[in-house]
């Protein structure tokens, strides 16, 4: 027992020692939730962070600080001086850039938003329409904390899969990817509401176009198969099969829920390129003019084919505008890649060969069925 | 044979452990961001380097079992002491024992620089070495039965953490393995040899064998604990190619504790800080198989006892952990030590079979020509 005396005493010695790091307690700390990256005025980066300072007497309260500095880091050390509470980013869900900085480089907010280990790869980056500052500074009536708010806006979006995903490491994974390119949603301040009102396209770091957010549920079936998501569309006299036509209507809108899509690419002429897409979707009817009786399976095949005729000619025309600055966010250039062998892909040589690509689609919809009311 | 050694069956355990031992020493930090230094030579086809380098270890293996069987009860150090005779062989012997405590200060090194990145920023460095240090010596002092079970724990308490490479799994892309085999075959035989940091510590069988009881069953349970540690580190690698793009995993300094960042539960926001705090029972068994090694050799070479050595020992790594501060030195030391580590793990076991069976043949034939006169 006495041999090990000595390492009982060092021992206890360490335990005491353990308490000796930097503490943060809940009570002291600011939790930023939120950022928002504005170009500057004098200097380069003007920064509008959403801090919640929680008080365990009274209620939580939210200041929204904004700073010009040279660096992110910098921005952070001037905030602090601003405040009674040291600020902490372990908490920060979301990311939001403004217009501008968008439209010059993110490349430098990835990667420092990459580097920091206290950042989770979990938070969400969005692009503003207009200046950041302008719609956090904003005194909303219904909304206390704007930074929650705006999380759980996209959260619950995303999730729902009604706006496509854009968290922290599908933006980097996709922006560090040879054959595609990153896109975001963009949200804008309506008045007393924060909407989203479309999706923003880059082209390497810089965002080049925007769609409106209408089409993101295409948008969101030409990237990815996926799960559930409403989308409605207006199908043109041209695109209905007389039969369905009893009236002389113009035009018919119908919405319908999407429980499964799947996408499949293929690229069947490497030179051009030229690539066949192949969407399967599985759907539910919601919504449809009174007189289509959705009784008669040849109604519903026709309307089956009409939709489709309807959502190819909607997903070529998205892919034109992309193709048209460049901005491959369905990621056409990586199923290239990985079919071409030593293709030597880079992001430059394929937005040249994106320009020129040509793309078949097919589309299969099936509606599987409607409500309990026919 | 005059350095064999003979134990009482109180201080030898059984072959099954073996097992427990071989797998712990070899996975330790190395598995925190092999993959990029991998990806690096091998790009895509890294996972064939993985299944490569893990074959590799099969081969080597049955070398050192083979030379070890030769000698019966004997490990290294005495082998050492056999072929080359007293001085050459001790020569050889004390670069074990350097490479034993440069194995052990880079896993060391390598733990605290993740610590104080991810956790800690402003811990330093004495502080944590220290901590560990302590802890290692008094597993240490236990003596070996002790280390062996430190080795068992630590890998039937860290089991859990293999089914947490699901999560990353939702956002895999398999595209990205394909076209297979683009890269050339000497890409990918580099990239094999880049694991080489990562894969060894099973030559630990070369010092640890005299001391199991069923020295027939040793084969099969290092076998099996290659196995193991392979299909692990494949599927580490599987997994890290699929969830990451092509730029953002050579970006990417510790892919595998990122890729746990992701991991969150309502409990629990960051899974990766509890992973890497947990690392260091993984760690523990490591630093405590070098430590051991070295000391072993130590007291063939000089008649030391275990008491000081591992005060001399701890105190020189206590000291060289405080010099090397910055990460380019980490990871020269990193790349400079892997090197050397495929020179003494991979190449020169073969070469010591190859004289040990010479020298066999030499003596046995010179045996029978004695007895002919």
């Amino acid at each position: 027992m006495k041999k090990f005396r000595i390492y009982f005493v060092l021992l206890f010695l360490v335990s005491i020692l353990v308490g000796c790091t930097e503490t943060n307690i809940l009570d002291r700390v600011g939790l930023t939730t939120l950022v928002g990256y504005d170009v500057g005025t004098e200097e380069r980066i003007s920064t509008t962070a959403v801090v919640r300072e929680i008080n365990p007497e009274f209620q939580s309260n939210v200041e929204v600080i904004t700073t010009e500095n040279e660096t992110s880091k910098g921005n952070r050390l001037k905030a602090n001086r601003r405040l009674s509470k040291k600020i902490t980013i372990g908490q920060m869900r979301v990311v939001l850039f403004g217009e501008e900085v968008a439209k010059g480089d993110l490349h430098f907010y990835i990667d420092s938003l990459l580097e920091n280990p206290s950042v989770s790869n979990g938070l969400y980056l969005a692009v503003v329409e207009g200046d950041t500052s302008e719609l956090l500074q904003h005194e909303y009536k219904n909304i206390d904390d704007i930074g929650q708010h705006i999380y759980r806006l996209m959260e619950q979006n995303i999730k729902n899969e009604h706006m496509i995903s854009s968290t922290l490491h599908e933006i980097a994974h996709d922006y560090y990817m040879k054959g595609k390119d990153i896109a975001m949603p963009i949200i804008k301040r309506e008045e007393e509401f924060v909407e989203l009102t479309g999706v923003a396209l880059f082209n390497g770091g810089k965002m080049v176009s925007a769609l409106p957010v209408e089409d993101s549920f295409y948008l969101k079936i030409m990237r990815d198969s996926f799960k559930a998501g409403i989308f409605e569309t207006i199908l043109p006299k041209e695109d209905i099969p007389p039969a369905l036509m009893k009236d002389t209507i113009t035009e018919m809108p119908v919405a319908f829920d999407a429980i499964r899509s799947k996408r499949t690419l293929k690229l069947v002429d490497p030179a051009t390129p030229e690539f066949d897409v192949q969407l399967k979707i599985k759907a539910r009817l919601l919504e449809v003019h009174p007189n289509i009786n959705t009784g008669d399976p040849k109604v519903i095949e026709g309307l089956e084919s009409a939709v489709s005729k309807n959502l190819s000619k909607e997903l070529t025309r998205i892919v034109a505008q992309s193709q048209s600055v460049q901005s491959d966010i369905f990621g056409f250039g990586d199923t290239y890649r990985s079919s071409v062998r030593n293709s030597e892909l880079t992001k430059e040589k394929w937005h040249e060969m994106y320009k020129n690509m040509k793309i078949n689609v097919k589309v299969k919809f099936e509606i599987l069925r409607d409500g309990v009311f026919e | 044979m005059k350095s064999s050694i003979q134990f009482s069956p109180k201080d030898m355990i059984n072959a099954s452990l073996v097992f427990f031992v071989v797998h712990s020493a070899q996975i330790g930090v190395g598995i925190h961001g092999f993959q990029r230094v991998v990806y690096q030579d091998a790009e895509k086809d890294a996972w064939i380097s993985v299944l490569i380098a893990g074959l590799a270890t099969h081969i080597v293996a049955l070398c050192m079992i083979k030379t070890l069987e030769i000698y019966g009860t004997n490990d290294l150090y005495g082998i050492h002491q056999e072929v080359y005779g007293k001085w050459i062989g001790n020569f050889f012997n004390v670069i074990y024992i350097l490479y034993c405590g440069i194995a052990f200060f880079s896993v060391l090194r390598n733990y605290i620089e993740v610590i104080q990145t991810w956790i800690f920023p402003g811990l330093a460095t004495w502080f944590l070495s220290a901590t560990l240090i302590i802890i290692i010596i008094y597993a240490f002092s236990g003596g070996l039965r002790v280390i062996v079970g430190v080795s068992f724990f630590s890998i039937m308490l860290a089991l859990w953490i293999i089914p947490m490479l699901l999560f990353p799994l939702k956002y895999a892309y398999t595209e990205a393995l394909y076209p297979m085999l683009e890269e050339d075959i000497s890409a990918i035989l580099k990239g094999a040899k880049s694991m080489a940091f990562t894969i060894i510590g099973f030559e630990i069988i070369q010092i640890i064998y005299p001391f199991v009881k069923d020295k027939e069953n040793v084969k099969k349970n290092v076998h099996f604990s290659l196995l193991f540690t392979t299909v692990i580190y494949l599927i580490v690698m599987l997994v890290s190619l699929t969830y990451y793009s092509e730029g953002k995993l050579e970006k990417t300094i510790w892919a595998t504790l990122t890729l746990f960042s992701f991991i969150s539960f309502p409990f629990m926001e960051r899974f990766e800080f509890v992973a890497i705090c947990f690392w260091m029972l993984i760690i523990l068994p490591n630093l405590c198989l070098y430590l051991w090694a070295a000391y072993r050799g130590a007291q063939r070479v000089i008649k030391i006892s275990g008491t000081k050595f591992v005060w001399i020992f701890s105190l020189v790594v206590f000291i060289a952990t405080m010099f090397i501060q910055s990460r380019t030195q980490i990871n020269m030391i990193n790349t400079q030590f892997g090197n050397i580590a495929f020179y003494i793990i991979f190449v020169y076991p073969i070469i010591l079979l190859f004289i040990v069976m010479l020298k066999k043949k030499f003596t046995s034939k010179k045996e029978q020509s004695d007895e002919k006169v």
